[in-house]
């Protein structure tokens, strides 16, 4: 065992490098003929897609733009409980381009649609999602997924770009990871 | 739904921005050539002539009626907005602003522009000089304030009666409309909000915030405003099960609707396995309400909300973290 799944105590292997490796490429092959002839900006979300963005965007055989956004809570004198902010914004222009979002996982929904929210405030042609995993079961919004790489159900999980506690992001395959209170 | 009024000065870019603004809204403009043409029947030219001209015309009765082309005027709009329900409606002119002045639906636009601006639009548009364009504005002004004095008896140009004013000294038509459609969206959410909360008692008249029936649905709602989703508390209740006179013996009101994914939201704070009730009544609305997107928020995805925002420092520690 790795000092990192030792730190992390993995519990099984839930996706290979290869498994992912593979995934990754179809989803690439896939977004390359949807997007054929259209100006596609991909947007990856900080910090979880950090991996999956960066594999994806190397499969996508189209000249993309490629950006990132990151968001958190900061806090607000007119509330007790802050306010969720975007910290790092999108750079390029994407006023009437294709965009796609590229998120580790999506469960609930909530991050994600205020993602959207921010994003179509500036008039893009259109927005989609691409999510390495997706809980179907716990979705929560009436969000545009488009691609995912898996279906997941509420195992706890680590790496590639899945953390706990900022921990395994860099564990190169997903694992099992145990329950933590 | 919204029901919006454009009153504007000539030469500011009112009809455009109203157009623009219909088509946006996939609706059409009510103007006065649309009253002329669908308002007073079958009317001679002379007569339409007559109408186009003078807003003093506008006080004499139809023939055969005792009834004024005002009065008709006045119903027929009142009727349009009150049967609307949820079309959305753009009227031009016509001082839709005093017309409609508290109606809780509608919102008042004023659209103006400096003299210079609007001189040179009206130069533009009819290709005359800037001394003729002058003049024409002189003519129409006093004409468009006159018609609402004669046919309501107020100012138009008065600044109280409108909700926004904007100048097209800088602003563009698309941003004109980008402004109104803004406003109209959260102008709706705030009057459904009313309307629903006075409806079902979930609303304290004192503080005028909404009344919460437990913690769990205050704090989902924080989280809901944390994240700048607009939502309603409990705007809605489907009947789900009828007994055999058609009294309604299951209906279910979702704790939460979010306008801007058209989505019901119910939240539970049972395990997982004590909601098959719940469920039932999920499934039902899906069948006997279908295109109606309802979810339940189980236990889990709330605590998991809870726990993604204190992991980025969101809520304080006096809310629960489990329960």
């Amino acid at each position: 065992m790795s000092n990192l799944e030792d730190a992390l105590k993995t519990e099984r292997v839930i996706y290979s490098e290869e498994t992912i490796k593979t995934r990754v490429l179809e989803l690439g092959r896939q977004i390359t003929e949807d997007y054929k002839g259209k100006e596609l900006v991909v947007i990856g979300v900080i910090k979880g897609s950090l991996f999956f963005l960066s594999d994806l965007t190397r499969a996508i055989d189209l000249p993309i733009k490629v950006d990132m956004v990151g968001f958190s809570n900061i806090p607000d004198t007119t509330s007790k409980t802050g306010i969720v902010r975007i910290t790092k914004d999108v750079d390029i222009d994407i006023t009437n381009k294709n965009v796609l979002v590229v998120e580790d996982v999506i469960r609930t929904g909530l991050t994600t649609a205020y993602i959207i929210q921010n994003l179509e405030m500036k008039k893009p042609a259109d927005i989609t999602l691409c999510t390495m995993l997706l809980n179907p079961d716990r979705l929560l919004m009436t969000i545009p997924v488009k691609y995912y790489g898996f279906e997941i159900n509420d195992l706890w999980l680590a790496g590639y770009g899945l953390d706990h506690d900022e921990i395994g992001r860099n564990l190169p395959y997903i694992a099992q990871i145990p329950k933590r209170k | 739904m919204a029901i919006i009024t454009i009153s504007r000065q000539n030469g500011s870019l009112g009809d455009e921005i109203a157009d623009a603004l219909a088509s946006r809204l996939g609706t059409v403009v009510i103007s006065r050539k649309y009253a002329l043409d669908n308002f007073f029947g079958e009317i001679n030219p002379g007569t339409l002539d007559r109408l186009n001209e003078s807003a003093k015309f506008f006080e004499t009765t139809l023939p055969g009626s005792n009834r004024t082309y005002a009065d008709i005027l006045v119903e027929k709009i009142r009727t349009i907005v009150s049967s609307s329900k949820d079309k959305d409606i753009v009227i031009l002119g016509m001082g839709g602003s005093v017309l409609l002045s508290g109606f809780p639906g509608a919102i008042h636009i004023r659209v103006t522009a400096s003299e210079t601006t609007r001189i040179n639009t009206i130069a533009r548009k009819y290709r005359i000089t800037n001394d003729e364009a002058t003049e024409v504005l002189n003519i129409a002004d006093r004409k468009h304030k006159k018609f609402v004095r004669t046919v309501y008896g107020k100012d138009i140009t008065s600044p109280e009666q409108f909700d926004l004013i904007l100048n097209t000294d800088r602003l563009s038509v698309d941003e004109c409309v980008d402004a109104i459609c803004e406003l109209a969206r959260k102008h709706d959410i705030k009057v459904k909000l009313t309307e629903s909360n006075i409806d079902n008692g979930t609303f304290d008249h004192q503080t005028r915030a909404v009344k919460f029936k437990n913690e769990t649905e205050e704090e989902f709602a924080r989280i809901l405003s944390i994240y700048n989703i607009e939502w309603l508390y409990e705007p809605k209740t489907f009947p789900v099960e009828w007994d055999a006179e058609g009294n309604v013996t299951m209906a279910i009101s979702p704790d939460f609707y979010l306008p801007k994914f058209n989505l019901y939201l119910e939240l539970t704070t049972m395990d997982q396995k004590y909601v098959t009730k719940k469920n039932k009544k999920m499934r039902l609305v899906r069948e006997l309400y279908p295109g109606t997107n309802i979810r339940i928020v189980y236990k889990k995805d709330f605590n998991e909300l809870v726990d993604r925002l204190k992991m980025f420092g969101g809520l304080n520690d006096n809310i629960r973290e489990d329960s």
